[in-house]
């Protein structure tokens, strides 16, 4: 095979000479890969074994630095498990469950460990890796979250410009906002009190290039002095550049606050974001994954990041189907769907390049020890692991939102015991409290699998399961936690 | 406290004698766990007596020697940055040396979200920003695309929004761009300082500014053309400034062809003694570059679709075409997308 390098134009920098070197680690071993693509093979029993030993023999002493994201390595192990199609026995399960709850804290969500402060990003893995192993019940893990507790936590982060801390005393970022949005959806907890202003600060982090940033700065707040509002013409500009991973939590942030009544007309330039999105796809002699930023290095775990942000935009187009064939996006600014009998043909649909995407993570990302990584030269670990496989799903799968499924899911809703927190008087009818949750729930789980246009870069046995494009997990996982959350006795599929 | 005070030798808490009326928590009492992490003996024993204090709600001097102690060996550890902070303010500790405790911290942990915002919060409570931003662009020289690190830059200019500091950025940008011009971070630092941050002293005539800032950016894309960090800066200018891409039309046409077609864009003087004239307003490509560029391409697919019209939408379709097949074909479906839309043209900005 032939590549052709990044041009350098002729001038040399820091950028242009780890690319360089990136480019050659990675095409030498697209080099030695056969031509014949049926060749590429997923090594799922070794990736199996070697995400097995992590969890239950567990990690050496140098993964202290994971010592605040305890939930996150049992999350990623688990998830990927999932994603592999490997089910958990009951013991290990309960196991799962129990190192899980003795990370909940006493005044509501979850720390990175026992005894730590409640965050944010584990409450998210925490309350996601029980979705996965947990059950309704005593010790089954549902029914020990304190969400009364929790949604008076989560309101005490909230900030005056609309978005979340990730904790006490510390920062605001977009993983965070992402990672409440999920949880209070998953645990029918997404009211208009918790939210109220949070889509303008999502807008407010898209940046010139299309994707988005870490956060913002809130110059109107009541503590900024008061000559700033009237001195800047923009007044909330965004902290740091466009990123894959905080511009996948920002446009799944949209999407979650979409079934929300919200005050706010903030316009999000598709787009732009298209336009971003497609430009972190390396070239062939990178192997065609995805870096996080422009003039960066691609990465594993950008497949998902970036790779999995194209089923977000699809929605966005109103395009979920086949946005060749179909681009009335007209009809879906109004908050309706239009008709989805569209058929997806041929194996190179979607906006991104599903066929390279697939070849990377074989080819560039697998460890020959086991696990998936960053690329060529750096150890595996369990977080590049999952989110390369939820890459590699997500350029393997079709998942939309299907209109036929929202309206059967809508035809079957039935009136269920709300979460109602408690000290707080109802802003909300019971009519309304209904309708909402009735749009949420159905909303999260008319993501559907057009199971006819799944495409395997080297056969079917390098299927790994689809995901959910907002959750990152199974679909079957989201709906059986939602279906109990919101009182639904809708069978899963 | 302006210097770490760990002691040289250890000595595990449980022998400590002055830690004797603490009682350590274990993680975990009795639970087997799954993912366990096998920490160090010293690290075990440290955060046994973390959650000791914790529990009993202490506030004092060895407390701060503890946490600095357990940042030492994990600086991830938010719940330890937080007590640590918390017990500073309960202490009415001296702030500014813990500043100064920080740069050190800093400078070994450049890739930890807590180091930079518990400086944030030392400088809220500090109400100064004295010599930060020159700590910050020392940071900068060992990690040029750190992301911590430039957000908190930002974040100091705007909170402290004070002309002295805004008024060396650009200097700073184009130090560090004349260095790498691929430097995305220092590229969207520019965003930040010339369009995001409102109209800084100096900068009130805005044609003045564009101009300058189109300026450089043609020149910095002459230099090399296949750099995305460039060619965006350039669209987001034109976006903000209202200003049609067709503007750049004669810039940008060069790039878009093979060197030996540029030759027809030297436009003969007119005074034939003079010979050629090079326009300076439209730095043609330098003559190591790789060309025909498909930044530029794009570029002209892009004019022509805002032109629009049956001409427009012929063109526009050509460039997406060609790019699809022969100069991106990564792209392929994204362009061949684009082309669709250029002969059917909708509205794609639509409400989340």
């Amino acid at each position: 095979m032939e590549f052709q390098p990044t041009p350098t134009d002729g001038v040399e920098t820091e950028t242009s000479e780890m690319q360089f070197d990136t480019e050659q680690l990675i095409s030498r071993l697209f080099e030695k890969s056969s031509f014949d693509l049926n060749s590429y093979k997923l090594n799922r029993t070794l990736h199996l074994n070697w995400l097995v030993r992590l969890c239950f023999q567990g990690f050496p002493s140098r993964y202290v630095s994971q010592d605040a994201s305890q939930p996150w390595l049992l999350f990623w192990i688990l998830q990927s498990f999932q994603t592999l199609g490997v089910a958990v026995d009951p013991t290990t399960k309960q196991r799962a469950i129990d190192t899980i709850l003795a990370n909940q804290h006493p005044s509501g969500g979850f720390g990175g460990g026992p005894g730590q402060l409640p965050h944010l990003l584990p409450t998210y893995a925490a309350v996601c890796s029980l979705a996965i192993v947990g059950r309704p019940g005593e010790g089954g893990g549902w029914d020990q979250i304190d969400r009364q507790k929790m949604y008076q936590w989560f309101l005490s982060l909230k900030q005056p410009d609309g978005s979340f801390i990730v904790c006490h005393d510390a920062e605001v970022d977009m993983r965070g906002c992402y990672c409440l949005l999920t949880v209070a959806t998953l645990l029918d907890m997404l009211t208009p009190e918790l939210v109220r202003g949070t889509r303008a600060f999502v807008s407010s982090c898209q940046t010139y290039e299309g994707g988005f940033s870490a956060s913002s700065y809130p110059y109107f707040t009541s503590d900024a002095p008061n000559h700033l509002s009237s001195l800047l013409r923009s007044p909330r500009p965004s902290l740091g550049e466009a990123h894959g991973g905080y511009t996948f939590c920002a446009v799944a942030s949209l999407l979650l606050l979409r079934a929300q009544k919200d005050e706010g007309k903030d316009v999000l330039d598709t787009k732009k974001l298209l336009r971003w999105a497609v430009g972190m796809q390396g070239q062939e002699i990178e192997g065609g994954g995805f870096r996080g930023r422009t003039n960066k290095l691609v990465d594993g775990c950008y497949s998902w990041w970036v790779g999995g942000l194209f089923a977000l935009i699809d929605d966005l187009l109103g395009a979920g189907g086949a946005p060749l064939e179909r681009l009335d996006h007209d009809s879906h600014s109004d908050g309706k769907e239009g008709d989805d009998s569209h058929e997806w043909q041929d194996f190179e649909d979607g906006l991104f390049n599903k066929q390279a995407l697939q070849k990377f993570v074989l080819v560039s990302s697998q460890s020959t020890t086991g696990g998936l990584r960053d690329k060529p030269g750096k150890p595996a670990d369990a977080y590049h692991t999952l989110y390369n496989l939820s890459g590699l799903s997500s350029a393997q799968h079709h998942v939309y939102r299907s209109a036929e499924q929202a309206a059967k899911l809508e035809s079957q809703w039935v009136r269920s015991a709300p979460f109602i927190p408690t000290g707080k008087e109802a802003t909300e009818s019971d009519e309304g409290r209904n309708e909402r949750r009735k749009r949420i729930w159905v909303d999260a789980n008319s993501w559907t699998e057009d199971e006819v246009a799944s495409r395997y870069v080297g056969g079917k046995e390098n299927r790994v399961n689809a995901t959910h494009p907002v959750f990152d997990l199974t679909m079957t996982t989201s709906r059986a936690i939602t279906n109990y959350f919101y009182g639904q006795n809708v069978p899963i599929a | 406290m302006s210097t770490s005070r760990i002691p040289e030798t250890y000595i595990p808490y449980a022998e400590r004698p002055d830690w004797a009326d603490v009682t350590p928590i274990p993680q975990h009492d009795s639970l087997d766990p799954l993912v366990p992490i096998h920490y160090t003996p010293e690290y075990k024993d440290a955060t046994d007596y973390f959650r000791g204090v914790v529990q009993a709600g202490e506030r004092s001097e060895r407390v701060l020697d503890l946490t600095e102690y357990i940042i030492s060996l994990n600086p991830s550890h938010y719940s330890v940055w937080q007590y640590r902070y918390s017990t500073l303010i309960a202490l009415k500790s001296d702030l500014a040396a813990e500043l100064k405790l920080m740069n050190t911290i800093a400078a070994e942990n450049l890739k930890s979200y807590q180091v930079w915002h518990h400086r944030r919060l030392l400088l809220t409570q500090l109400r100064s920003a004295e010599g930060e931003l020159d700590f910050i662009a020392a940071a900068l020289e060992e990690d040029k695309k750190n992301y911590h690190t430039w957000a908190y830059r930002q974040w100091v200019l705007a909170e402290f929004n004070d002309d002295e500091m805004w008024a060396g950025e650009l200097g700073l940008i184009e130090k560090l761009l004349d260095k790498d011009v691929r430097n995305n971070s220092a590229w969207s630092h520019r965003f930040f300082i010339v369009w995001d941050s409102g109209i800084r002293k100096g900068e009130e005539d805005r044609e003045t500014v564009t101009r300058r800032e189109l300026a450089y950016t043609k020149e910095m894309i002459s230099l090399a053309p296949n750099n995305a960090s460039a060619w965006n800066y350039l669209r987001g200018v034109l976006e903000r400034t209202a200003t049609p891409l067709s503007s750049l039309e004669a810039f940008v046409a060069p790039y878009a062809r093979a060197h030996s077609h540029i030759s027809g864009f030297i436009t003969p003087a007119s005074n034939e003694t003079e010979g050629v004239f090079i326009d300076l307003e439209n730095p043609l490509p330098s003559e190591s570059a790789s060309l025909p560029c498909p930044l530029a391409i794009e570029f002209l697919a892009d004019i022509w679709e805002e032109k629009g019209g049956e001409e427009g939408a012929k063109k526009a379709s050509e460039y997406f075409a060609s790019l699809a097949e022969k100069y991106d074909p990564m792209r392929k479906r994204y362009w061949e997308f684009r082309q669709k839309e250029a002969q059917a043209p909708h509205p794609v900005t639509v409400s989340a």
